[in-house]
C-alpha cells in the first residue's frame, strides 16, 4: 500500500518561491492529475517527489516513509519524461531493462519482465529498435515500458502526450487509463491539457502560483469551483465571467441579473461580484437578460458556439445545441436558470449558488 | 545517362520521369564552377606536393644535383634502420601523451563541470583550460623549457616537497625527455579536447541522466552508459587532431630538445626536416614522409570507423 503524503511542502530556487506550501493526500492506487497553467510549478512539484529536486521545506512521504532524503532509486518512483529521455545509444530492449540491469537483476527475469511489459505496451516488435527509428508515439510506449518493469510503487507522469499529435493523444489517454486499471499503481500526471485531467483523473490538483487552488474530482471542480482561478480553468470553452456592479446600464443591467439572481438582499448588495456562467447552460431566450450582437459563429455540428459581444463589449460564450443558424451581427438575448450561474466575491471566492 | 535510358527500344514501357532538366549541361558545368577553386587549391597544395614526395621517395637525390632512380631502396631503409624505427616509435609513444592525458582529463573535467555548466565556475575552467591553444606553440615551447631546466620550476618545486633526489634536467635526460616533450604536447591539446567536449556534452539530453538516476544509476553508470556514448563523435574527433598531433609533430619537440638526447627525442617530422635540409637525402626523406602519412591514416581509420553512427 503505497499512498503518497505532502506536508507544507515547499520550494525555493534562491530567493523565488515556486511552490509555497503545498499540503496533498494520495491514497494508494489513486490516479491524481496536477493541472494548471505554464510555470505554476507542476513540474516542480512532481520533480521533488521524484527526488530530483531538492525541498526546501516540508515533507513527501511514499507509503510511510519520509523520503525527503533518500536517493530518486529508493523511492519506488519511475517517471515518464515529457522528452522520453530514452537512452540513444540503446536498444528498446536495453532502455527498457536498463534499471533492472542496474538493480543486478538475473538476466532471465530481466528478459522475462522486459518482454512482459512490451507485450502490455503492444511494443515487442519493436524490441530490437534504437529509440531514433521510432515514431512519437512508440517512443512513448517504450517510456512508459521502461517505468511499468520497474514495478514502482507510484508512477510520475511530466506531460508524457504533448509531443503526440491530437489521435494519437487521444489513443495513448485511453491506454493509459487502461494501463492504469491493470496495474492498480498510484500515478500522478501533469498535464495542461484540460481533456486529459478530466478523463483520466480520480482526482485533480489545480495549482496556480505554487498554491493549490482547489482539489477534487473532475466533475466536483467542475460543478463547484472553489473561487474563479478553478471556474475559469476547468471547462472547455472557459466559463464566462461577468462582474456585476461595476457594469454601467445598459442591455446587460445589474439590476436586471441581479434581480433574477436574488443577490440585491442583504450584505451583499453594493460590493463588487463576479457572475460565472458556463457557455452551455446559457439557452436562448428573447427576453433574457444578457444581449449582444453575434460576433462569430462555429458549427461543430451537434453544437454551435457562438461568441457574443454585450452592450459593454465584454464577450461572452454560448454552447447551444444543435445547428441553428446565426448570422453575424445578429441579436441574439440569453437566459439562464439561476441555479447554474456561480457567484464570488471581490477576492474571487465562492459564495453560496443563487436562486 | 539521360540519353542512354530515354533512347532504349520501344519494349521497354515508358515511365513517367521528369522533363530533363533544360540547362542540366549548364547546370553541371556552374557546379563544376563552383567546386573549381577549391579543387584547383586542393590539388596545387596537396595532390602535386603528394605526387612529388612519391616521386622524390623513389629517388637518390641531394636536392641541387642530378637525381637517380633508386625504385624502393628508400622504403627499405625507413623499414630497416634501427635509428629511423626508432624514431617512428617515439612518435607512437608520444601519442600516449599527445592523446591519452588530453582525452581522459577532458573528459573529466565535462564530467565534473556537465552540473555547473550555467554557473561562472564553468566558463572559468573553460577559460583557462583554453588558454594554451591561444598561446603561440613557439611560446608554450619556450616557457615549458625554462620549467623543467635543472633550476626550473618543476624541479624547484620537487626540492620544496622533499623530492630532490627526483630532481633532474628533464628534458636533457635519456629516459625522461621524451615524456616531458609528452607532457608538453598534452598540455596544448587538453585546452582544445576540453571544449569540444564540454561543448559535446551540454548537446546532451539532461533528462537523460535524470531519468538514469531514477533507473538506479551511479556517477559511474551515468559516465558510462550516458556521457561517453553521448559524446563518441567529440571523443573521435579528438582522437583524430592529437593522434595526427603527435604522429606528425614537429614544433614542440624541435623547441624544447630538438630531438636530444641523441635521437631520443627525434619524431619523424623532425627527422624528415633534417634529412631533407641538413643532410641532404630528399629521397630518403620523401620516403619517410610517405610512410608517415601512411602510418598516420592506419592509426586514424579505426577510430573513424568507431565513432561513426551505426544506423
Ligand atoms: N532551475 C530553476 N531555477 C529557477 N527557477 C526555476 C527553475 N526551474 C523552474 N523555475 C521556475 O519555477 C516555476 C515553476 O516551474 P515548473 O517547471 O514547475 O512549471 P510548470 O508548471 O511545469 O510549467 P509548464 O506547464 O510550462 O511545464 C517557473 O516560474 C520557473 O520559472
Ligand atoms: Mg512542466
Amino acid at each position: 500500500m503505497s499512498g503518497l503524503t505532502l506536508r507544507s511542502v515547499r520550494k525555493n530556487y534562491g530567493d523565488v518561491p515556486v511552490i509555497k506550501g503545498v499540503d496533498l493526500d494520495i491514497a494508494h492506487g489513486e490516479f491524481v492529475v496536477f493541472v494548471g497553467p505554464s510555470g505554476c510549478g507542476k513540474s516542480t512539484l512532481l520533480r521533488m517527489i521524484a527526488g530530483l529536486e531538492d525541498i526546501t521545506s516540508g515533507e513527501v512521504s511514499i507509503g510511510d516513509r519520509v523520503v525527503n532524503e533518500i536517493e530518486p532509486r529508493d523511492r519506488g518512483v519511475a517517471m515518464v519524461f515529457q522528452s522520453y529521455a530514452l537512452y540513444p545509444h540503446m536498444s528498446v530492449y536495453d532502455n527498457v531493462g536498463f534499471g533492472l540491469k542496474l538493480a543486478g537483476t538475473p538476466k532471465a527475469v530481466r528478459d522475462a519482465k522486459i518482454r512482459d511489459a512490451a507485450k502490455v505496451l503492444q511494443m515487442e516488435h519493436l524490441l530490437d529498435r534504437r529509440p531514433a527509428q521510432l515514431s512519437g508515439g512508440q517512443r512513448q510506449r517504450v517510456a512508459i515500458g521502461r517505468a511499468i518493469v520497474r514495478e514502482p510503487d507510484v508512477f510520475l507522469f511530466d506531460e508524457p502526450l504533448s509531443n503526440l499529435d491530437a489521435a494519437l493523444r487521444g489513443d495513448m489517454r485511453m491506454e493509459l487509463a487502461r494501463l492504469h486499471n491493470d496495474l492498480g499503481a498510484t500515478m500522478i500526471y501533469v498535464t495542461h491539457d484540460q481533456i486529459e485531467a478530466m478523463t483520466l483523473a480520480d482526482k485533480i490538483v489545480v495549482l496556480d502560483g505554487g498554491v493549490v487552488q482547489q482539489v477534487g474530482s473532475p466533475l466536483e471542480l467542475y460543478n463547484n469551483p472553489a473561487n474563479l482561478f478553478v471556474a475559469g480553468f476547468i471547462g472547455s470553452p472557459k466559463m464566462n465571467l461577468l462582474e456585476l456592479t461595476s457594469r454601467p446600464e445598459g442591455n446587460v443591467s445589474s439590476a436586471e441579473l441581479s434581480a433574477g439572481l436574488a443577490l440585491n438582499r442583504g450584505a451583499l448588495a453594493g460590493t463588487s461580484l463576479t457572475l460565472g456562467l458556463r457557455p452551455h447552460d446559457l439557452r436562448v431566450a428573447p427576453n433574457g437578460p444578457l444581449n449582444g450582437q453575434v460576433r462569430l459563429v462555429e458549427r461543430l455540428g451537434n453544437e454551435t458556439i457562438l461568441r457574443v459581444s454585450l452592450a459593454d463589449t465584454t464577450e461572452i460564450t454560448a454552447v447551444l445545441p444543435g445547428q441553428d443558424e446565426f448570422a453575424i451581427g445578429q441579436t441574439v438575448a440569453f437566459d439562464f436558470k439561476p441555479s447554474s450561474a456561480l457567484v464570488f466575491d471581490e477576492n474571487g471566492r465562492r459564495l453560496p449558488s443563487p436562486g | 545517362m539521360t540519353d542512354i535510358t530515354t533512347s532504349l527500344p520501344d519494349a521497354q514501357p515508358e515511365r513517367v520521369r521528369l522533363p530533363p532538366s533544360r540547362g542540366s549541361r549548364k547546370t553541371r558545368m556552374a557546379a563544376w564552377l563552383f567546386v573549381a577553386p577549391a579543387f584547383i587549391a586542393y590539388a596545387a597544395f596537396v595532390l602535386a606536393p603528394l605526387c612529388m614526395s612519391i616521386y622524390y621517395s623513389l629517388l637518390r637525390w641531394d636536392g641541387i644535383g642530378e637525381a637517380q632512380f633508386y625504385g624502393l631502396s628508400n622504403y627499405v631503409t625507413v623499414l630497416t634502420d634501427s635509428d629511423l624505427l626508432q624514431i617512428i616509435g617515439n612518435a607512437f609513444q608520444l601519442v600516449l601523451y599527445f592523446t591519452l592525458i588530453p582525452v581522459l582529463l577532458g573528459l573529466a573535467v565535462a564530467a565534473a563541470i556537465r552540473s555547473h555548466m550555467a554557473g561562472r565556475f564553468g566558463t572559468i575552467t573553460r577559460t583557462v583550460l583554453f588558454l594554451p591553444q591561444v598561446i603561440p606553440l613557439v611560446a608554450a615551447g619556450i616557457a615549458w623549457s625554462w620549467m623543467f631546466a635543472s633550476t626550473g620550476l618543476v624541479n624547484q618545486t620537487l626540492k620544496a616537497i622533499g623530492l630532490s633526489s627526483w630532481a633532474r634536467g628533464w628534458l636533457g635526460d635519456f629516459v625522461w625527455a621524451l615524456p616531458a616533450v609528452g607532457i608538453i604536447g598534452a598540455w596544448v591539446l587538453l585546452g582544445l579536447c576540453t571544449m569540444l567536449l564540454v561543448t559535446g556534452i551540454t548537446k546532451i539530453d539532461p533528462s537523460l541522466y535524470e531519468a538514469a538516476r531514477l533507473d538506479g544509476a551511479r556517477p559511474w553508470h551515468e559516465f558510462r552508459y550516458i556521457t561517453l556514448p553521448g559524446l563518441r563523435q567529440e571523443i573521435g574527433v579528438c582522437i583524430t587532431v592529437t593522434v595526427i598531433a603527435a604522429l606528425a609533430s614537429f614544433d614542440i619537440v624541435y623547441i624544447s630538445t630538438q630531438g636530444g638526447p641523441g635521437i631520443t627525442t627525434t619524431v619523424p617530422g623532425l627527422e624528415i626536416y633534417r634529412l631533407a635540409f641538413a643532410h641532404r637525402q630528399v629521397g630518403l626523406a620523401s620516403a619517410l614522409a610517405i610512410v608517415l602519412m601512411v602510418l598516420v591514416l592506419i592509426s586514424i581509420a579505426p577510430v573513424q570507423w568507431f565513432t561513426r553512427d551505426k544506423k
